[in-house]
Parts: C-alpha cells; structure tokens; sequence
C-alpha cells in the first residue's frame, strides 16, 4: 500500500444527510485538483453514487466480481467521462451484504491504495455490519451532519464508534446549513452542534437547491465549476483536505453582500 | 525526597504534607539535571493554586513539569484542569493504614473510585461499581451509572444513575447539569427544561423521596475519604 494515500472514509449515522452526496463531490473537486481520487462506494445494499456521478449505464463489473476474482481491479473501476483523475469502484450485488468481511474491504481499499491518491469510502447509513466493514478498511474519517437534533444524536454514536476503532483524524461537515433559520434561532448554530460533537470543523455546506438538480442530472455541482453556494463550499472543503487554509464561510453574512443580491436578483424569474 | 532517573525524573514528596514545601522543594530539585520531571505528589492534596506554585518553582529551576503522579483524586483533578498528563496510581499499602473516617456510615467496598477520561457519546454506557469521577461530558442518549456517586468534571446532557443498587445516599455532581433523566436508588426524575447557569457545579440529592437539584458542595469531596483499592 502507498504509504501517502489517504482513506477516508464518510459516515454519518443517520441516512439522507448527505454522504453520498458529499462524496460525489469531493471526488470531482479533489480530481479537478490534480490528485489521483477513487470513491468506493460501500453503500451495498442502497448503492447510488454512480447515479450521482452519472456513471450509472458504464457499470460492467463490481466489487463483488473484483473479490471473487472474476476480474481484474481495473476492468471494475469506472473512469469519469470528464474527470479523468476519478474512478468509481461501483458496490455489487446487495447480496454481497450476507457474506462480505471487513477483511474483504480491507483487501479491496489496499488495492485501490496502490493506484490513487485519495480513496473516498461511501459508507452505508446505520452502525451495523456495513459501517462496521466500511470502517474496518479506513484510518481517517469525515462525519457528516446536519443541524437537526437526530443527525446530530447520530453523529455522534457513529464518532464514538470510529473513536473505539482507533480511526484519527475525524473532522466534520455540517450540510444544509440554513442561514436565516440559525439567525432567527429557529436552527441549531454551528456551535450547538460543534459543542456536543467536540470535532475539528473542516467544513459548512449551505442549503442549496441546485444540490437537488444536480443530483438528478448525475452531474456534481463541482463539476462544472458552478459559483452556486453549496458548489463553493464543496470546492472549500476540497481544498482543506489538501491543507490549504481557508477561513470558514461565516453563515450569519452569508447572502447579505451586494454581489449575493445581485446574483439572487438575475436568478429570479421575472417573466 | 528521593529521586531516580532511569528515563523519567521523577520527583517525590514526602509522604505528609509539610506546610514547608515552599522552601524545601528548591533545595531538592538541585539535584536533576534539568529537562523533563515528572511531580509525584503521594497523598498531598493538591489544588490548582498550589500545583501552579510548584510549577513555577520547578520552572525557577530550568525544569519542565510534564507529568503528574498521586493516590488522590482531587489532586489528579487539580492536574488535568491545569493541562497536565496526569495518573493516578496506588501504593502498596500506605494509604490504607489511613484512619477511616468515622461519620461515614457507608460499606468499606463504596470507597472505591473509578476514574475514566474521556466524553460519553451517545449510545454509550458506563456502568460502575462504587463511586465514578468522569473527566469528559455524558453527551445526549450517552449514559453513566454506578452503585455510589457520579462526579463528573464536565457537562452531564445524557442520562445518569447514582446509587443504581439501592443507595439513597448517592449524589449526582457536574459542572453542568442538564440530563435529560437523572435517576438515584429507585427514583427516576426528567432534567431541567432550562439551562442551567455557566460556571456553577451543581449536584442532584434525593431529599424526601424527590430528586432535587442544587449548588454543589465545594467540601462534599473531602467529607469522606476516597480510598483508591488495588482492585480499580
């Protein structure tokens, strides 16, 4: 295994918050900066992240054959249409849950470790077996949340797990941050939930309805280079994994600058 | 004082506490050769305060306090509050010949302490026998329970269970007091809707069969002593 490669994996407990999402486009943002990125999803029983990347019809084999040997790693890996520094390793058959190991994930994430820079696991909802396997192969991890109550009670079971299992550094990303419902207090604040989950904070995602468009059309907003909101905050998050500094986007300022009302006033739909 | 250096500096006090140490602890740091030392401080029980003067004098002398040693929990408290790496550890025999105090009324086997460090995530039990001390916080659904007292050196959020064989006696004690279920011996209470003041510990008694909340007693810690056993 290359020494420098570096898996992380994304979890979050409660499912719907996120991670397939924020792997897709950390993918794309940290391939458009140059480094060789795989994301694996491990997602076996709902798998969808190659419907996000919307590499969905170039599927020919799985992890599933990769193990049993029926294939070589890269006859398994999809190759981005665009992005040609990410590769998708697709999750097989849901069946493969009734017998999958976390020494099998181990093997096949130490294989993806030879050829890339960053292996990205999309990790299933839940803390069982699948998490359990996902977490198994990994030595770093990026939890995801968002600022309600239950995402955050889950998040933080799933870092006690990942404490236990020995996996450092853990950092967070709270997604779907809604600036005027925290000003209004009708939100839990970034530090409400930083407070409970006492983690380093590596990124905001704000709210955005482009994330649903995009999703839908199989293109990740970082693709693009879209100037959306949620697109800058992905791209940010991108660049502090690779240890740029970039100071936090600062929700209570978010959308009050003139170029934001500028934006918001050409994006309305007059006619 | 004795000394050894095999790898750490270790630094000993003597095994009573002497008003005098202000002026005696100089004369034996003489003899180190500087760096790292590690402060064992025996059965002394230390506040910040004095850890703080210690550590300025340690420093007088070109050293670096890194670690700090003691049989007592207060001290070690002391210790991690002022940043410090900090074990407790237990002597063969000495501090038990310690004279029981005799206004306590509870079974030799409650004196026990467990110490943990490190926060309660959700999901996650303790369960102890005797008294706990937590240095960390009992996060939301995270829950901690033991036959004596819960100490805990952070925020309580989650649920906690004092005296959970029986003991009416048991006293809940945080920095921050906000369960959602606090439970002793067989009574079970919601939290407080509210939050409680910042920067005043708080303790939960049972009073008349009603678990009630109030300021805690600085002094409630040395009331009784907390005998460490080899067993922990």
């Amino acid at each position: 295994m290359s020494p420098n490669t570096r898996i992380i994996l994304i979890c979050s407990g409660k499912g719907g918050v996120g991670k397939t999402t924020l792997t897709a486009n950390l993918g794309i943002a940290l391939a458009k900066q140059g480094v060789r990125t795989a994301v694996l999803d491990a997602d076996f029983g709902l798998r969808n992240l190659d419907l996000l990347l919307g590499l969905e019809n170039r599927i020919i084999y799985t992890a599933q054959e990769v193990l049993e040997e029926s294939c070589r790693l890269e006859q398994a890996l999809v190759k981005h249409k665009q992005e040609g520094n990410l590769a998708l390793l697709p999750a097989g058959n849901p069946r493969m849950l009734d017998w999958l190991k976390p020494e099998d994930m181990q093997r096949i994430v130490s294989m993806l470790a030879e050829q890339f820079d960053y292996v990205l696991i999309d990790c299933p909802a839940g803390v069982e077996d699948g998490f359990k396997n996902a977490a198994s192969a990994t030595n770093e991890a990026i939890v995801i949340t968002t600022p309600e109550i239950s995402a955050v009670r889950d998040a933080d079971r799933v870092i006690g797990l990942l404490n236990t299992n020995g996996i450092k550094p853990i950092q967070l990303v709270l997604n779907r941050v809604r600036p005027k419902m925290i000003a209004s207090q009708e939100m839990l604040s970034v530090d409400d939930v930083t407070d409970i989950l006492a983690l380093p904070l590596l990124g905001l995602v704000l709210e955005d309805e482009q994330v649903i468009v995009s999703t839908n059309r199989g293109e990740p907003l970082t693709l693009r280079g879209s100037r959306s909101p949620a697109a800058r905050c992905y791209g940010n998050i991108a660049r502090r994994l690779q240890g740029e500094e970039i100071p936090l986007i600062d929700p209570s300022k978010e959308g009050k600058g003139l170029r934001d009302k500028f934006r918001r006033l050409m994006a309305t739909k007059i006619f | 004082m004795e000394e050894s250096s095999i790898e750490k500096q270790v630094v000993s006090l003597p095994p009573k506490k002497r008003s005098g140490w202000r002026e005696s602890l100089p004369s034996k740091l003489n003899h180190l050769k500087g760096g790292n030392v590690t402060l064992d401080c025996g059965d002394w029980n230390l506040g910040c305060r004095e850890l703080k003067q210690m550590k300025s004098i340690i420093e007088k002398s070109g050293m670096k306090l890194e670690q700090i040693y003691s049989v007592i929990p207060e001290t070690i408290v002391s210790a991690t509050a002022l940043g410090y790496q900090a074990q407790l550890i237990f002597p063969k025999g000495a501090i038990q010949s310690q004279p029981q105090n005799s206004n306590v009324i509870r079974p030799e086997k409650e004196s026990k302490v467990f110490f943990h460090e490190g926060t309660l995530r959700s999901g996650e039990h303790l369960e102890v026998e005797g008294d706990v001390l937590l240095l960390g916080d009992v996060n939301p659904g995270a829950s901690i329970s033991s036959t004596g007292d819960v100490l805990i050196f952070g925020r309580l959020l989650g649920t906690a269970h004092a005296g959970n064989s029986g003991n009416i006696n048991a006293k809940i004690v945080a920095l921050e007091l906000k369960p959602l279920q606090l439970r002793i011996a067989e009574k079970i209470a919601r939290g407080p809707e509210e939050r409680p003041k910042v920067g005043f510990a708080e303790e939960a008694k049972l009073i008349k069969g009603h678990i009630l909340i109030g300021p805690a007693k600085a002094a409630y810690l040395r009331k009784k002593p907390l005998l460490p056993n080899q067993s922990l």
